[in-house]
């Protein structure tokens, strides 16, 4: 769901630049207070991982193709403000190195993708877990992904809709609808990631020697 | 689930190497290995686009990319043009990431010891 040049009005553009560069300048501030050294080659791993599984489209319905977005597995795993920089920093070097996605688009990239993903995640993460309790993580794990792409394909409809290039009423729904299928991928993948990466606190009290 | 949510939840990240080498290894294969098979089809945005009548809109705004499409150029079989370009992406990633996130999380730790 990587919106490329040409998509949004220039008032968008520019509305979504400064907002981008503005909520990833303060989320490089909380990273800073909340990430630990010892977690700093793990996000990095999962950053690169996240790179990776972008890559592998995978077909739905014969009509499109969706892939693995990754914010909510990263909010899961580091929290919201980390998650935003990992994603952030896939969006960059996306359309830097790659073409994809577009340079004026990329602010509005990242709002949708890096921060409503890894926050929209995070949030539905943490109530389900709450809710659900720690033998349904699983469950969690997957629906706080599937939400977390829906929510973003959401965003991207309303700066579509903004910039005059489909009504919202068509837009939304068409984007609800594939994602909504993109999503069971996205939360199948991001669930097995989430069981494999994580143990229960004391299980193991060495683990941090291997940190 | 880690950090400042271990009160709260009852996982954390794993210390397991094991597991750590595991996704590493598996970030490489999907880059280097699987990319090239992967779908072609238009995403869920592209298929909006084409339904919703807007996907002539894209315009190439600047054309500086080194490897546009996902392809290092000059290589006759596509499986390495796609494969190599993944491959750089990954290491790329990690490294960019690596070097952001250690020198933010090194000065957190100093502010800390204040």
């Amino acid at each position: 769901m990587h919106i490329p040049d040409g998509y949004l009005s220039v008032q968008v553009c520019l509305t979504t630049t400064a907002a981008g560069a503005a909520a990833a300048a303060y989320a490089l501030r909380r990273t800073r207070m909340e990430l630990t050294s010892s977690q700093a080659p793990a996000a990095a791993l999962t950053g690169a991982f996240i790179f990776a599984a972008q890559m592998l489209n995978f077909p739905i319905a014969g009509a499109t193709s969706g892939h693995f977005l990754g914010a909510a597995l990263a909010a899961m795993l580091f929290g919201p403000w980390a998650a935003a920089i990992i994603m952030s920093t896939v969006l960059i070097i996306q359309a830097v190195l790659f073409h994809d996605g577009g340079i004026t688009a990329l602010g509005a990239n990242i709002l949708c993708t890096a921060f409503i993903g890894s926050f929209v995640g995070h949030g539905v993460h943490q109530a389900l877990l709450r809710l659900l309790g720690a033998r349904l993580r699983a469950v969690s794990a997957f629906a706080a992904s599937w939400v977390s792409i829906v929510a973003a394909s959401g965003g991207v409809a309303l700066l579509l809709a903004l910039s005059g290039a489909a009504p919202f009423g068509a837009v939304l729904p068409a984007m609800f609808g594939w994602h909504a299928l993109i999503g069971i991928g996205e939360g199948l993948i991001a669930m097995a990631v989430v069981q494999y990466l994580t143990e229960r606190s004391g299980s193991l009290a060495k683990a941090g020697a291997h940190a | 689930m880690n950090g400042r949510n271990d009160e709260r939840g009852e996982y954390r990240l794993t210390g397991s190497r094991r597991k750590w080498t595991v996704l590493a290894l598996l970030t490489l294969a999907a880059a280097g290995l699987m990319s090239p098979w992967a779908s072609g089809s238009p995403d869920g945005l592209e298929r909006v686009a084409e339904d919703l009548g807007f996907v002539d809109r894209e315009a190439a705004i600047h054309a500086l990319s080194p490897m546009p499409d996902y392809e290092v150029a000059g290589i006759p079989w596509e499986a390495v043009r796609v494969g190599l370009a993944g491959l750089i992406g990954a290491v790329v990633m990690a490294a960019v990431l690596w070097a952001a996130l250690r020198a933010l999380s090194g000065k957190n730790r100093q502010a800390e010891m204040k």
